[in-house]
């Protein structure tokens, strides 16, 4: 039986092939809508729990964690100079860092914050933190080495910005890996951000782009010679601590416990400022993109549906086809339910292979896609499968099992003389 | 080694007044050799179906060795011509993927779970007595006197008390249909099985014990 059942695979393998291709990317298509959801969905959420409480100026919400947590650049407007040095002094707080952006370099941004940023976000992997003004600590993807220095651009990722040539940073640090778009980033002193923009915008007016762009129509008290004396400053950490200084778009705030968190965010929901939990804001955005993955999935679904009458179709041509082969096995003496066994067994095994690639073939592509992504974004993505989808394949393989019965009857309603006379 | 009895066999189809098929009675000793002749049309091939337990009889008796495979019902059928009945057919219906010695063992494996002891000799040995050198070789590649000839030892392979076989030689030309005839006669008689030879091959009919002549579905004496 199985040497017949191989014979006719190998006479017919072209075929057999291109059936088993179009079930796997068919399936694919399922299982890689429903993975590259699973894995931006968890990718994200994991990067924004390590972020607890983000505290900003009163406005959007979703704009407040894309822009701090995600390092997507937008013109946010600034907290109040005094809340900074309020959240840092707080009893109820563990730690406070400021986020400020607006250049980047090499399609990195540069966040301006403070050096005990890179405690919270889980330390350094090689090197030291930043102490002078012209210090940089970048994130585990960044391609600078210790000892690389670089001049900032201004502007957004992909575009074209002005160089500021007068500042120069030079690499002190790597940060460990954290899996979340911080791995891409540049750490400086906010100091040194507030200096360079400082002097940037007094020079060309105020600048409508990102972030501490907006620092340009806050009067710079400090006169400093922003030349060769610059880099060398050591960061004067009590800056941060007064209200004179230019303010900052977003504020990481480490609180010393869920109670905690829980007061701070009332606390800072006020006319001017705004506190949130990245996990409720992504919460709300899932909801929204939550319909967009129904319908990809329903598209996906029906396209599987399709290609699997399609699939049903051929097989049954070719059953219809195969009679006088069929009749002939009866006429030898095959039973009945030995002959269906036999063309239910060959379908199945040919559908079976299909489903069984295409989850391997959703799986590479996912992974590839992710990887791609988690490279561009710092996102990690996790692409894994889950004891649900094991239910999945096994309901798919007994729907295929049942649907394969159909050319298999066939089969076994002619008589052998009927067979033999098609 | 069986013996055939008909009574009262009538098959009808539907639409057609006339019963493609009318044998009032019929008998054949076990062992006799019947050629089966007749224009086409004229039941050759229902008789076979019938007598095989291929298709269903319409209405009679239709007994080997007293056992009436008219009255089984298709499985019962199925199983009584596993294990009695070897076929030849005019286009051989080997399955081209297969090896000669695979195709003949193909019927045992089909209605057995394991292979009898000794089938995979036997099956060596007929190749062999039929004229087939290599058993390993794929039919695909061989000539139609040989597939017919592999086809032959199929049908003896399961040492079958009836042999039947459809036009065997209507394909072949004239030399390889004469050593499948030569052969069919001699294994059949060397096994004693009851042969029936559907044909319009004078010299393979002329080998025959009796003739058995069909003329619009009745025995013509």
């Amino acid at each position: 039986m199985f040497h017949f059942i191989l014979a006719d695979l190998r006479r017919n393998w072209i075929g057999a092939l291109i059936l088993v291709l179009l079930i796997a990317l068919a399936t694919a298509l399922g299982v890689s809508v429903t993975l590259q959801e699973r894995a931006l969905r968890l990718g994200s959420a994991r990067a924004a729990a390590a972020f607890d409480l983000v505290v900003g100026a009163a406005g959007s919400e979703t704009q407040l964690i894309l822009s701090s947590i995600f390092l997507q650049p937008a013109p946010l407007p600034l907290l109040p100079p005094e809340t900074m040095g309020a959240l840092r002094a707080d009893a109820r707080v563990d730690n406070a860092v400021p986020v400020g952006f607006g250049d980047f370099v090499a399609g990195y941004p540069i966040v301006g914050t403070t050096a005990d940023a890179v405690r919270m976000l889980g330390g350094l992997a090689e090197g030291e933190g930043f102490s002078h003004m012209g210090d940089a600590v970048v994130g585990a993807q960044v391609a600078r080495s210790i000892g690389d220095s670089f001049h900032p651009f201004h502007g957004t990722v992909g575009e074209a910005g002005e160089v500021h040539s007068h500042v120069e940073y030079r690499v002190v640090g790597r940060m460990a890996p954290t899996g979340t778009p911080w791995d891409r980033a540049i750490l400086v002193p906010i100091q040194s951000v507030w200096e360079t923009h400082a002097d940037h915008d007094h020079s060309h007016g105020p600048v409508e782009s990102a972030g501490l762009a907006a620092v340009a129509s806050v009067p710079h008290a400090d006169d400093h010679d922003h030349g060769s004396g610059f880099a060398g400053q050591t960061v004067d950490e009590s800056e941060l601590l007064h209200a004179d200084n230019p303010g900052v778009p977003a504020i990481l705030v480490k609180p010393k416990s869920i109670a905690d968190a829980y007061n701070l965010r009332q606390q800072y929901r006020t006319e001017t400022t705004l506190a949130v939990f990245p996990g409720e804001v992504l919460t709300r955005l899932y909801g929204t993109l939550g319909d967009a993955r129904r319908v990809l999935g329903f598209v996906a679904m029906g396209a599987q549906a399709l290609v699997g009458a399609a699939i049903l179709m051929v097989v049954a041509v070719h059953v219809l086809q195969r009679r006088r082969q069929i009749g002939a096995l009866r006429a030898f003496g095959a039973s009945r339910p030995v002959v269906m066994g036999m063309v239910w067994m060959e379908v199945f095994v040919l559908v079976a292979a299909g489903v069984i690639c295409g989850f391997a073939i959703g799986y590479a592509i996912v992974r590839a896609i992710s990887g791609h992504l988690a490279e561009s974004s710092g996102v990690a993505m996790p692409v894994e499968f889950q004891a649900g989808d094991l239910w999945t394949l096994a309901g798919l393989l007994a729907a295929c099992a049942v649907a394969t019965f159909l050319p298999a009857l066939i089969a076994y309603r002619q008589s052998p003389a009927q067979a033999l006379r098609a | 080694m069986l013996a055939l009895s008909v009574e009262g066999l009538q098959v009808r189809y539907p639409g057609l007044p006339v019963p493609a098929l009318d044998l009032p009675s019929l008998s054949l000793p076990a062992g006799e050799k019947a050629a089966l002749v007749g224009p086409s049309g004229s039941g050759k091939t229902t008789f076979i179906n019938i007598v095989t337990g291929m298709d269903r009889a319409g209405a009679g008796r239709v007994a080997w060795n007293d056992r009436n495979i008219a009255a089984l019902p298709e499985g019962g059928r199925d199983r009584w011509r596993a294990r009695n009945v070897g076929l030849v057919m005019q286009d051989f219906h080997l399955f081209a993927g297969l090896s000669a010695e695979a195709n003949v063992l193909l019927p045992q494996r089909l209605s057995h779970l394991r292979l009898p002891s000794g089938t995979r000799a036997w099956a060596r040995e007929l190749l062999a007595r039929v004229g087939i050198e290599r058993p390993d070789q794929r039919v695909g590649t061989m000539s139609r006197g040989q597939m017919q000839r592999v086809a032959v030892a199929r049908a003896l392979v399961g040492r079958p008390g009836l042999i039947v076989a459809d036009e065997p030689t209507a394909s072949l030309d004239a030399e390889a249909g004469a050593a499948v005839a030569d052969l069919l006669v001699e294994l059949a008689g060397e096994a004693g099985s009851t042969l029936i030879v559907a044909s319009h091959d004078a010299r393979l009919v002329e080998r025959m014990g009796c003739t058995l002549r069909l003329e619009n579905g009745r025995l013509a004496e």
